[in-house]
């Protein structure tokens, strides 16, 4: 008998939690569809530039994420945490352009312990658009941003501060998730901010001032 | 040059999946045009070939999956020809051959190869010759209607649908050696699928991307390889 009754209570008790799971999934599809961006970056192929960068990844910056501006935080029907993929994309793009990168301990600033370096560079994310096929009629993800670049010293003083743009789209595949075609337009626009950067840094005029000062400067230090 | 295929048979070796296969698959007509200059009489002996997606059109980009079909039909017909994974040679070449910065021309080619660093890979890669394959395949106008249920004695739908299409595909070959073009192939097919259900729904797919990719995959095998 007792053992009849025990067998009653796990049966029931399955039947409870396998009732919960149900409506847990019935319910995750109402709720907010969480996205931390993830993906590998190559590293550029490119003649190093003979610069002891620095770089400080600001916390918006590191934790940076995007979700349905129209909304809320937790009401919105999207959240996409860029940040882990944006500081591991950068970790791998600076290294490959420049003899040396180095992270900053703090924002670079008078009095701060940071390493000796030519030049800090600080990025931010300042604007981000995201088109999903509920907004357009097209079966496409994609992900535009607006990159704001600080290059500054070591104490803080301003060399150059420009912007670039990075897109990245990604047709609706079959059997590929909303989750990761999102994923996949993230990982297209970040690769599209670093070739954007790359190719494009020693063009940057106020950047350009500047190397070409800071070479001439040790060209004349030269005996 | 020009020719026209109409394929509507799918060849098998038992009578009954041929059959099934008639049925099941729908009718697609291609044309392929090519023009070619230069070719390698030879072969391209220990030289590697790659086949790289043009994407950097805004309201389309060519499939992945159609650059890796028309890859892995040049190595199973010929397998002395080495045909590098796109997404490899990309990220080898990272970031030179981004949607943003692909080199547009054969006469880019020449800037890209100042940099020390890309011109030592691409000897090391052995690249022979470049490919950029530029199109893609759309869905045409589509028709009918099917109704499906669910009750207790069972489901089934009923109904009839049709839709079409439309693949558009163009291969430019540059010659990595002499940076110069040396061939286009285009390639466009189209077919009509459709969908009867009679309780259960029966999918009669026309293989328009697949027709598309074998045609433009035998017209560069006939640039590439000394046995065709």
């Amino acid at each position: 008998m007792e053992g009849l009754l025990s067998g009653s209570t796990i049966s029931v008790n399955r039947l409870l939690v396998a009732a919960l799971c149900i409506a847990a999934l019935l319910l995750s599809a109402c709720g907010t569809k969480e996205v931390v961006v993830n993906g590998n970056f190559p590293e550029p192929l490119m003649d190093k530039l003979p610069l002891r960068l620095g770089v400080w990844y600001g916390d918006d910056f590191r934790n940076h994420e995007f979700f349905d501006e129209a909304k809320s935080r937790s009401e919105s029907e999207w959240l996409v945490k860029t940040g882990d993929a944006q500081v591991a994309m950068w970790d791998t793009l600076l290294p490959g352009m420049f003899r040396e990168v180095m992270e900053m301990r703090a924002a670079p600033a008078v009095g701060e312990l940071n390493p000796v370096v030519d030049a800090v560079l600080i990025p931010h994310v300042d604007e981000l658009q995201y088109a999903i096929p509920a907004h357009t009629s097209v079966k496409v993800y994609e992900i535009w941003m607006r990159y704001r670049y600080e290059l500054v010293t070591s104490h803080g003083d301003p060399i150059a501060e420009w912007s670039m743009t990075a897109y990245g789209k990604t047709p609706t595949a079959f059997l590929q998730s909303d989750e990761e075609a999102v994923n996949l337009a993230a990982v297209i626009a970040l690769r599209d901010a670093g070739a954007n950067f790359a190719t494009n840094f020693t063009r940057v005029p106020a950047v350009q001032d500047w190397l070409q000062e800071k070479w001439a400067r040790s060209r004349r230090s030269v005996p | 040059m020009g020719s026209i295929q109409e394929v509507c048979t799918m060849i098998t070796r038992l009578p009954s999946l041929a059959l099934a296969a008639l049925i099941l698959s729908g009718c697609v007509t291609s044309t392929i045009d090519e023009m070619v200059f230069n070719e390698p009489t030879n072969g391209i002996g220990d030289a590697s070939v790659v086949i790289l997606g043009r994407r950097h059109a805004p309201d389309y980009e060519t499939e992945p999956g159609f650059i890796s079909c028309v890859g892995d039909h040049i190595m199973a017909r010929d397998k002395s020809i080495q045909v590098m994974d796109e997404l490899n040679f990309i990220n080898a070449l990272y970031p030179w051959f981004e949607p943003r910065t692909a080199p547009l021309r054969p006469e880019d080619i020449h800037k890209l190869v100042q940099q020390e660093a890309v011109a030592d890979k691409l000897a090391e890669l052995k690249t022979e010759y470049m490919i950029w394959i530029d199109g893609s395949t759309v869905r045409g106008d589509s028709a009918g209607s099917m109704t499906c249920g669910i009750g207790p004695g069972g489901a089934g739908c009923f109904g009839f649908g049709t839709w079409s299409n439309d693949s558009n595909y163009e291969a430019i070959i540059w010659d990595f050696t002499d940076k110069a073009e040396v061939g286009r192939v285009n390639t466009s097919a189209t077919g009509q699928s459709y969908m009867p259900a009679l309780v259960v729904p029966i999918p009669i797919i026309a293989p328009v991307q697949g027709t598309a990719c074998d045609g433009i995959g035998d017209q560069l095998l006939e640039f590439l390889s000394s046995e065709y």
